[in-house]
Parts: structure tokens; C-alpha cells; sequence
């Protein structure tokens, strides 16, 4: 309440006026638009059909998103930075240009009898002006020549009342979509508002009279009291005719350009004109936002279309469309500009003002409507109802044109460009290395599974060559049994085989024959064995080696660093191998040699810093705290996964260094010394993985290597074995009986050939003894699971080898060792179904065959 | 190279990523907001955190509003290879090796 | 850019992506972008009874920021290549820093 008593709220805060003066029986153009949706469209409204879900998005703590993920202006340079925008796309420039000049070659006839767009008179509102920083994505700025646009100099901000329309330019001037579908616009709805033209001559420059329709819009305030701020801008709206007419076209083409520069001169025009939204009409408003044009605004152009071109028409809209924007230049958030219409039709829109403004100046004051004669009144009445309702539609339809802001569109630009370039490949100067190592992963990635190759890149198959070859290492340790894994059993099978064979060549098993070794014992009676086989079972625990310390977190994390630093040298020798020059010879010239020696010298000197990497020559302690740093890499699983790879690029000396570090640590690996397991204690999964892992990675390159090796060799590495090594722990484990089956089968092997080193022979069948006189004690032990396991075939085979080189009484003494084992399977086998019993005595039959028996002979 | 034995070893330029990276192919604990954990091994990592991680195991920790006592309860889930946006994630830290 | 890398060789693969609001939505993936936008055809919510109102959805696209997790089926991911280039993109990440 007012001091005097009058009504002193405002216009806009009052609801809809039924007393409005002279507007009274103006026909509601929006009954039927309660809620926001078009009574006779099929327009949609948002706040009707979301559901509300995206609320439910817990982004209250994603203060940084924007930071880290690029959505937020903040973030513009780093994103920036990412991916090269500007560096790559000024090399597409020219492309980018022809591709322009080829459209507007292809430009319709229509746009062409379009008259010549004038150029603009007075700065234009491009709805930039939040981002006239300089500062602001500026890689945009830079490059505004992607768009075939010369970069606009900047308008005099203030231009003289009532200039002329300047020349027109020229046509070969290329309009966007935008530009079009803005005049086609300005000239329907020009067409389309027969209103106006009661009382406005349409020739009419809009010289600064009084008598001016738009100046008169303040009076007719009363006609839309429910529209908000209305009242305010009657000084604007004073204005308006002294801002020259001007054709909107060249102020959109502004909007391709850098708005950077433009920005200033737009920010003072926008402090004039604040609100001027409300009064503009809205179909113009939003188009002025856009680059492409959305399909909502489909309809309204293809309506438009039809409309006879009105060059002179299209001068009175294009003003207060560009006035409109500014509204949601000011929020900077994106957020569509217009004030919705009146309230009550539109519904509520918290934090938005998605809404169409509704155009209130086009219509004419009530003065003038008092003079009109009835039937003009009620035609005028009718067809503004018909015009209002029109531009709501068109609102509607195109509500959305704001949606997002020009920020948005350049980041949709460059994802756009972006992937224009990774689908093109190395356009121009981008070579393929750098394609690479941008997109190392899935250029692999595809050659490895043939995704690329069709467009084979040179390097490419190179590293899809290194990382097919690691192919048995591929596999984390959750995949068991990878196919490096199960060559390698089968290769071990194999040997043992051949070891088998060529012993049953030899005479000396003939001595072994059933009564010999297992006559004597009741076959029936075969779980009550006999008390005088009774043995002497070691402690179990007395020859464990103490538990390890446990790993500190400092050398934990040398380790680690130790292998990565593995990787990276693996990484960079992999790299370099690729630029291998051309081989060279006498003939060629000295830069080609020059630059070969130059590759030899680095792939030295990286063969070099793997093996220093690899830590395998730091001194040995004989009674470590710590394992060594090199067994200490082979703890972890990425480390095991790098033996393969290393293997590759070191010489065979370096391979026998390994081979001979590994088997004097056996017992500390953690594969050995936590391996050992038994029927009540079963490994944990994770260590099961860890084995599964070694034999697939380490062991193989490892096997290589003694599968070649000389009968020396093969006696140092065992010799190293009975010495370094708890025997008990090594044979009791997957890992430390595969290594003693590689070199017991390989020994057998080497006592074929017809040339025995009898100095050699004399040494091994002495390690050989020492050996079995380790293992027999551990005999009953070593099977690591119950007779139900059946992952026990290393086992057979480690007797089996062990068999093939004992002499008939240790081949007795091994039978004794291992008769319950062999009977409760031969037993077990009987109860299976044929094929799993077939391999499982198949097992059993391998060591039975290598002391001269078959499980056949056991019934 | 030999020869600089501190050069890729000093702390001078070590960065907290840095030590993820030492973690790749090894099992971590990855604490997130919204009262989550996952433990699994680390295949992959970015400077924005995003990870990818195998063999995961995801917990989440319910605290039930309508009983006073403040009683937590846990929801345990199993993906073989998970992928992890970055701006989830609160901590990532080694599990110490595998006994 | 290797996280982007990486979802491109999921093109047309089967997932499960979680988002932060707890909606599940399996589907395949046939567009993503390096801001980890994806574009999922066939997709349908994984619990249907709880969200039922997004069942009629069936091409769909996610922006990056709402992801929590993408569950991925293991077979399609190359995990000594993958560490290889988490290494490499780690290196040209320090090397861009230093």
C-alpha cells in the first residue's frame, strides 16, 4: 500500500487486468494454452515430460567436474591444450575453405534473388557479449578462418542516428543457415503482421518521431499487465527508433566471426538496452543464438519459406530480434533468453525462462484502437489473436534455439573436428608416429584384432608384431592356463617322453620287474601298507625355510619402481627398434651409415640401461633381510609378465645370468617359498594365479634356454640347486619340480649321444644322487593336493624323470616312496569314467614306464 | 645412462601420479564418494583418475537411517573389468602384496 | 586421450554402464567421444522394476559426467597393451609437465 492510497505495485506484478482499459474484449489468444502447452501443436513442453531423473544426479560435490572433464569455461585452456585444436585444425584450414567455396556454389537459386544484404550499420547484438573476454577460447578466435570468414574489424560502437542503409555487399557474401532462415523470418512475419500496417507505413524509415508506433508501445502496457518488467523499459523502447534500421544478415554472419572482437562494442550497447527482450517479438530471437539450426525449427521455416520476400519488410523485425538475445547473454549460462509469456500460459519455469516473450509493441496502443472504427477494431483484434497465437506457436516450436550457449557450440566444433581428424587419419603433416602415440591403444588395439587392416599403418604392425609375440604374457593372472602355459607343459611332457623312451632303450630296466619292486606287497591290501615300508617322514616344518620378512613399504615401492623403469626401457628399445634404418653395405653413402651407427649406439646403450634396470647384477647377499632386487621384480605379477619381453633384447650370456640367478633363489621366489602346498592347507587363489603366471611367463624363456644348454651347464644349474636351495621346499613346489624335471629330463637326453663326457657323467650322477637322497624322504609329501586332485601329472612326470636316471635300486626306492600314491590311484581310476580314468593312470603309467613297469601289470 | 643413476630415480620431479603408476597391473583399494571401495587390479589410469580396473570387487558401505545404532552395512559386488570415471574417485592406494 | 582410446576399441560392445544417480543401463556402444559421451543402441535399464519409466528408452545417449562405472566384458580388453599404454600416455604426461 501506498502512502496516498493508491495501487502502487507495478504493472507487471499485478495478474491480468479484466479492467484494462481498451483491452478488455480483446480475444485471449492463450485460453487454450494453460500449462505451457499449445493447445492446437503438438509442441511438447519440457517441464511436462522430464522426469525429473537428472535431478536424482548426485552432482552436489562436482565441484571440479567441469575443471577435470572440460564442461566449464574454467577449463578452456586445458582442454585446449589436450587436444591441439588449434594446431591441428589450422593444418585443415584450406580444406576447410574449399569446402565452403563448394557450398556456396551449390547455394540455392532462392538465396541468390535474395537482394544483396546491406552491411551492417550499427553494431549489432550477437548475443556474444558475455564472451567478449579476450581471453575467452581463444583457440576459436585464432581459427575464425575455418568458417571461410574474413575476421571482422570491429564497428564504431556509436554510428550516427538515422544513417542510411549502407551499400549493399556484395552476394557472393555466404549466409549460414541461420542468417537465411532469420530473413525468411523478418520477411513473414512481416508478411504475416498486416497489424502494424494499419498504422505504420511499412516504407517508412523509422525516423525519431513521437508519433513512431514503437514509441508508443509503453501505452500499451495495459493491454498485457501480466507481462513482468514491461514498465521498465519504456526508456529503452524511446530509443529504439534512433538505432537505424538494419538487416540482420551481416550481424549474423558476425556471430561466425571471432565474437571476441565484436564482444566490447556489443557489451555497451547491451548496457543501453537492458530487458529489451520482452518486447521484442520472439520468433526472431532465438535463431540469432544459432550456428545449425535445430529440427524444431523446421516447421516454422518451411512455413516461412512460402512467404513472398519483402525486402523492405524484413527491416522492422530485425531490431528487436537482436535486442532479444541479450537476456540470456547476461546469464551467460545458456539458458534461453525470453521472458515466457504471460505467466499463467507458460507455467512455472524455476531458474528458467524457457518461454517465448510474447510481443506486445507490434500491437498497437489503445488510443488508436479507440479510433478505429468497430469493424476495424474487431478485424484488427482478430488478427492480432491470429498473429499472437502464430508467433506463440513459432515461440514454442523454437524454445529450444537457446538451449545452448555459443561456448557449447565451439565445444561441440571442435569434438566434431576432433574426430574428423582421428577418422582421417594423419591428415596432412600429423605423422603416424604422433597418431600413435595420441591413440597408442586402439591403433594396436585394431591391428591386433584386425580391426585396421585395411589401412595398414607401417608402425603400427610393428608394435601389433611386439605385443602378439608377448601373447602368452597377455593374459593377467586371472586367465589361467594361457597357451604359453600349456605348450610349455606339453613341451616338458614331451621330454619327458623322449627321456622315458630312450632309458627303456636301455638294458638296465629289464632288472625291474613287478616282483621286484611292488610283488611283495598285498595288492588288496593296498591302503593297510605294510609296517616295514614305514618311513621315516621328515617333520614337515623342520626344513621350511622361516617364513620371509615381511616386504617393507619402501622397498615395495623401490621394486616397483625398478619395474616400471623395466618397462619404460622395454618401451623405449621397442620404439627404437622401429626405426631401424635401412641395412647398409660398402656401397652406401656415409650419412646412411652415419645414421646407423647412430642406432646402433642408442640401442646399445638401452641395452645397456635394461640390464642395469633389471637389477640382476646387484651384488648377492648370502643372508638377506631383503630378497634381491631382482627376485624381487619376479615377485609381482607385472614383473614375471616382463621376462618374455627382456628375453628378447639380451644376449645369451645375459640369458644364463637370469637362468642362474633364478635357480639360486628358487627357494626365496614367492612362487617356491609360499607354494607349498597340502591336501589340509591348499594355495589361495591368488598365489594358485601367481604360479600359473610364472610357468606361463618366466618359465618358458627359462626352458628355452636349458632345453639348448650343454651337459655342463645342466650340472652347474642343479649343482647351484642342491646348494642355494632348500631341496625340500623346491620339490615340494609346481614351480621348483618343473625347473628339476627341465634339467633331470634334459640330463637323460644328453647321455644318448654317442659321445659321453665321462668327467661330466661322473659329476651329474653324483648331483643326480645327492639329489634323490634330498627327495626321498619327501616322497610321500610331494603330492601337493588328495588323491582327487588331479592337477598332479608334474608330479608323475618329476618321478618319472627322477626314474629314468636312478639306478634299479633308487628305481626301488622311489616305488616304495610313491607306492600309496600309485596304488590309491590306479584304485581311484577304477571308479572314474573311462576318459578321465585313461589320463589320470596315463599319468601314473608315465613314471611306471620310466622304471620299466606299466600300471597294466598292476591289474 | 648407467652412468645417472639418480636421474629417473630422484624425487625431484616425482608427481602423486607418479605413484599410481607404480601400481598399474597391481591390486588397489579405490575409495569413492558415495560411500564406495572397490578393490581390484589396475589396468589403466589417467591424470583425470579414470580408471580401469580388472577382477573388481566393489563395497558399499548403507548406513541404515531408521535404526539408531548407527549400523553399517555392506553390498558387495563382482566385475571382471570395470571401468571407473575419474571424478568418482577419492583415493587409490596399493594393497599390499598378496600373502 | 587413452581412456578414449580405450572405449573406441568398445565400439559395438556389450556393457553395463552405471550411472551416478544408481541407474543401470546395458546396451551396446556405438559412439563415444573424448569426453566420454557414449551412445548406447539397444539399451534397456537393468532394473526394470525400479525404473520403470525409462523402459520405453531404447537408444540413448549419456554424458560423460554422469558415468559412475562402465562394466566391460573382460574378453575385449588387451590388458598388457592397455598397462603398455597407460605407461606411455603416464611418460607423455611427464614429459609434457616437466
Amino acid at each position: 500500500m501506498s502512502f496516498f492510497g493508491f495501487d502502487a505495485m507495478l504493472a507487471r506484478d499485478r495478474g491480468h487486468s479484466a479492467s484494462a482499459p481498451g483491452f478488455g474484449q480483446t480475444p485471449d489468444a492463450f485460453a487454450g494454452l494453460g500449462g505451457g502447452v499449445a493447445g492446437d501443436d503438438d509442441a511438447i513442453d519440457f517441464e511436462d515430460t522430464y522426469d525429473g531423473l537428472g535431478d536424482g544426479l548426485d552432482e552436489t560435490d562436482d565441484a571440479f567436474n567441469d575443471d577435470t572433464f572440460g564442461g566449464g569455461p574454467a577449463s578452456q585452456q586445458s582442454v585446449g591444450k589436450d587436444f591441439d585444436f588449434a594446431g591441428q585444425t589450422s593444418k585443415i584450414a584450406h580444406t576447410l575453405q574449399e569446402e565452403q567455396m563448394l557450398y556456396q556454389t551449390q547455394q540455392p537459386p532462392s538465396h541468390q534473388q535474395r537482394p544483396p544484404p546491406p552491411k551492417p550499420s550499427k553494431p549489432a547484438r550477437t548475443g556474444y557479449e558475455s564472451y567478449h573476454d579476450p581471453n575467452y577460447i581463444p583457440q576459436l578466435e585464432a581459427r575464425a578462418d575455418i568458417w571461410g570468414l574474413k575476421p571482422k574489424h570491429p564497428v564504431p560502437a556509436k554510428q550516427p542516428e538515422n544513417q542510411a542503409p549502407p551499400p549493399p555487399q556484395p552476394a557472393k557474401k555466404m549466409m549460414s543457415l541461420e542468417e537465411v532462415e532469420a530473413m525468411i523470418r523478418a520477411q513473414t512475419l512481416q508478411h504475416e503482421e498486416p497489424a502494424p500496417v494499419l498504422i505504420q507505413p511499412q516504407q517508412a524509415q523509422p525516423p525519431p518521431l513521437p508519433v513512431h508506433p514503437h514509441q508508443q508501445v509503453p501505452h500499451s502496457q495495459p493491454h498485457f499487465p501480466g507481462i513482468p518488467g514491461q514498465g521498465q523499459f519504456v526508456p529503452q523502447i524511446l530509443q529504439r527508433p534512433q538505432q537505424p534500421q538494419q538487416p540482420q544478415q551481416p550481424q549474423h554472419a558476425q556471430q561466425h566471426g571471432p565474437h571476441q572482437r565484436s564482444g566490447s562494442r556489443h557489451q555497451q550497447v547491451h548496457a543501453e538496452l537492458p530487458g529489451h527482450s520482452v518486447q521484442a517479438p520472439p520468433v526472431h530471437h532465438p535463431t540469432i543464438l544459432q550456428r545449425q539450426r535445430p529440427p524444431p525449427n523446421e516447421p516454422s521455416i518451411q512455413q516461412h519459406r512460402h512467404a513472398p520476400p519483402q525486402p523492405t519488410a524484413q527491416r522492422p523485425a530485425s531490431q528487436p530480434r537482436q535486442i532479444l538475445q541479450n537476456p540470456s547473454r547476461l546469464s551467460g549460462q545458456g539458458q534461453p533468453m525470453a521472458q515466457p509469456g504471460p505467466p499463467a500460459s507458460r507455467g512455472p519455469a524455476p531458474g528458467h525462462s524457457r518461454g517465448p516473450s510474447y510481443p506486445s509493441m507490434v500491437v498497437t496502443n489503445p488510443e488508436q484502437l479507440l479510433h478505429l472504427s468497430k469493424e476495424e477494431r474487431e478485424a484488427f483484434l482478430a488478427e492480432d489473436a491470429k498473429r499472437a497465437k502464430r508467433n506463440h506457436k513459432i515461440a514454442l516450436l523454437s524454445k529450444d534455439n537457446g538451449l545452448m550457449t555459443p561456448q557449447d557450440k565451439n565445444f561441440i566444433t571442435r569434438i566434431q573436428l576432433q574426430q574428423l581428424m582421428t577418422a582421417t587419419g594423419n591428415l596432412n603433416e600429423q605423422t603416424p608416429e604422433a597418431a600413435i602415440a595420441e591413440d597408442f591403444y586402439y591403433q594396436v588395439f585394431s591391428q591386433i584384432r584386425g580391426a585396421l587392416r585395411q589401412t595398414p599403418h607401417q608402425p603400427a604392425s610393428q608394435f601389433a608384431q611386439t605385443y602378439l609375440f608377448q601373447t602368452n604374457g597377455r593374459y593377467g593372472p586371472g586367465r589361467r592356463h594361457g597357451r604359453g602355459a600349456d605348450n610349455h607343459m606339453q613341451r616338458m611332457e614331451q621330454q619327458v617322453q623322449r627321456a622315458v623312451e630312450a632309458a627303456k632303450a636301455k638294458p638296465k630296466a629289464k632288472q625291474l620287474t613287478i616282483e621286484g619292486s611292488l610283488g611283495k606287497i598285498s595288492f588288496s591290501n593296498s591302503k593297510t601298507p605294510r609296517p616295514l615300508l614305514s618311513m621315516k617322514r621328515p617333520e614337515s616344518t623342520d626344513k621350511q625355510p622361516s617364513k620371509p620378512h615381511k616386504v617393507s613399504v619402501a622397498d615395495r615401492t623401490e621394486t616397483l619402481r625398478n619395474i616400471e623403469n623395466v618397462y619404460m626401457t622395454l618401451m623405449h628399445m621397442e620404439d627404437h627398434e622401429r626405426t631401424l634404418p635401412a641395412p647398409i653395405n660398402q656401397d652406401s653413402d656415409p650419412e646412411a651409415i652415419q645414421r646407423h651407427m647412430e642406432w646402433r649406439t642408442k640401442i646399445e646403450t638401452l641395452h645397456k640401461k635394461l640390464w642395469d634396470d633389471i637389477k640382476i647384477m646387484e651384488p648377492i647377499n648370502p643372508n638377506p633381510l631383503t630378497p634381491h632386487p631382482f627376485i624381487a621384480i619376479l615377485s609381482h605379477a607385472k614383473g614375471k609378465k616382463a621376462i618374455p619381453r627382456i628375453f628378447r633384447h639380451i644376449d645369451e650370456q645375459e640369458r644364463i645370468t637370469i637362468l642362474t640367478m633364478v635357480v639360486i633363489h628358487l627357494d626365496k621366489l614367492n612362487v617356491v617359498s609360499h607354494g607349498i602346498a597340502t591336501p589340509e592347507e591348499p594355495l589361495s587363489p591368488a598365489l594358485r594365479d601367481e604360479i600359473e603366471l610364472f610357468l606361463h611367463s618366466v618359465v618358458p624363456p627359462l626352458y628355452a634356454h636349458i632345453f639348448e644348454s650343454p651337459l655342463n651347464i645342466i650340472i652347474g644349474l642343479l649343482g647351484l640347486i642342491l646348494e642355494r636351495n632348500n631341496v625340500h621346499v623346491v620339490a615340494r613346489t609346481k614351480i621348483g619340480m618343473s625347473l628339476l624335471i627341465m634339467l633331470i629330463s634334459r640330463a637323460e637326453l644328453l647321455k644318448q649321444p654317442p659321445e659321453i663326457n665321462v668327467v661330466d657323467w661322473e659329476n651329474w650322477t653324483e648331483l643326480y644322487n645327492r639329489l634323490f637322497d634330498a627327495v626321498e624322504p619327501i616322497l610321500p609329501l610331494i603330492f601337493p593336493g588328495s588323491i582327487n586332485d588331479t592337477d598332479d601329472m608334474y608330479v608323475w612326470q618329476f618321478l618319472a624323470a627322477m626314474g629314468v636316471g636312478a639306478s634299479p635300486e633308487q628305481q626301488q626306492r622311489l616305488v616304495i616312496g610313491v607306492k600309496d600314491r600309485v596304488m590309491e590311484t590306479v584304485g581311484v581310476s577304477k571308479a572314474l569314467p573311462p576318459e578321465m580314468a585313461g589320463a589320470r593312470l596315463a599319468n601314473v603309467n608315465l613314471f611306471m614306464r620310466a622304471i620299466g613297469l606299466d600300471v597294466e601289470l598292476l591289474g | 645412462m648407467s652412468g645417472e643413476p639418480n636421474k629417473e630415480e630422484s624425487d625431484d620431479n616425482a608427481e602423486p601420479l607418479d605413484l599410481v603408476r607404480l601400481c598399474i597391473d597391481e591390486v588397489v583399494i579405490v575409495k569413492l564418494r558415495g560411500d564406495r571401495e572397490l578393490k581390484g587390479r589396475l589396468y589403466a589410469y589417467d591424470s583425470h583418475c579414470n580408471l580401469v580396473l580388472g577382477d573388481a570387487e566393489e563395497t558399499i558401505y548403507i548406513t541404515d537411517a531408521e535404526e539408531e545404532g548407527d549400523k553399517v552395512r555392506t553390498v558387495k559386488k563382482q566385475c571382471e573389468m570395470l571401468f571407473v570415471r575419474g571424478d568418482s574417485v577419492v583415493l587409490i592406494a596399493p594393497l599390499e602384496s598378496i600373502r | 586421450m587413452l581412456i578414449f582410446s580405450f572405449f573406441k576399441t568398445l565400439m559395438n560392445q556389450e556393457v553395463t554402464v552405471e550411472l551416478k544417480n544408481e541407474v543401470s543401463i546395458r546396451g551396446t556402444i556405438k559412439s563415444v567421444d573424448q569426453f566420454l559421451n557414449i551412445k548406447l543402441d539397444n539399451a534397456s535399464v537393468v532394473d526394470e522394476l525400479k525404473w520403470p519409466h525409462m523402459s520405453s528408452t531404447r537408444d540413448m545417449f549419456i554424458r560423460g559426467s554422469v558415468v559412475r562405472y562402465v562394466h566391460i566384458p573382460s574378453a575385449t580388453v588387451d590388458i598388457g597393451l592397455l598397462e603398455d599404454a597407460t605407461r606411455r600416455e603416464a611418460d607423455k604426461a611427464k614429459a609434457g609437465t616437466a
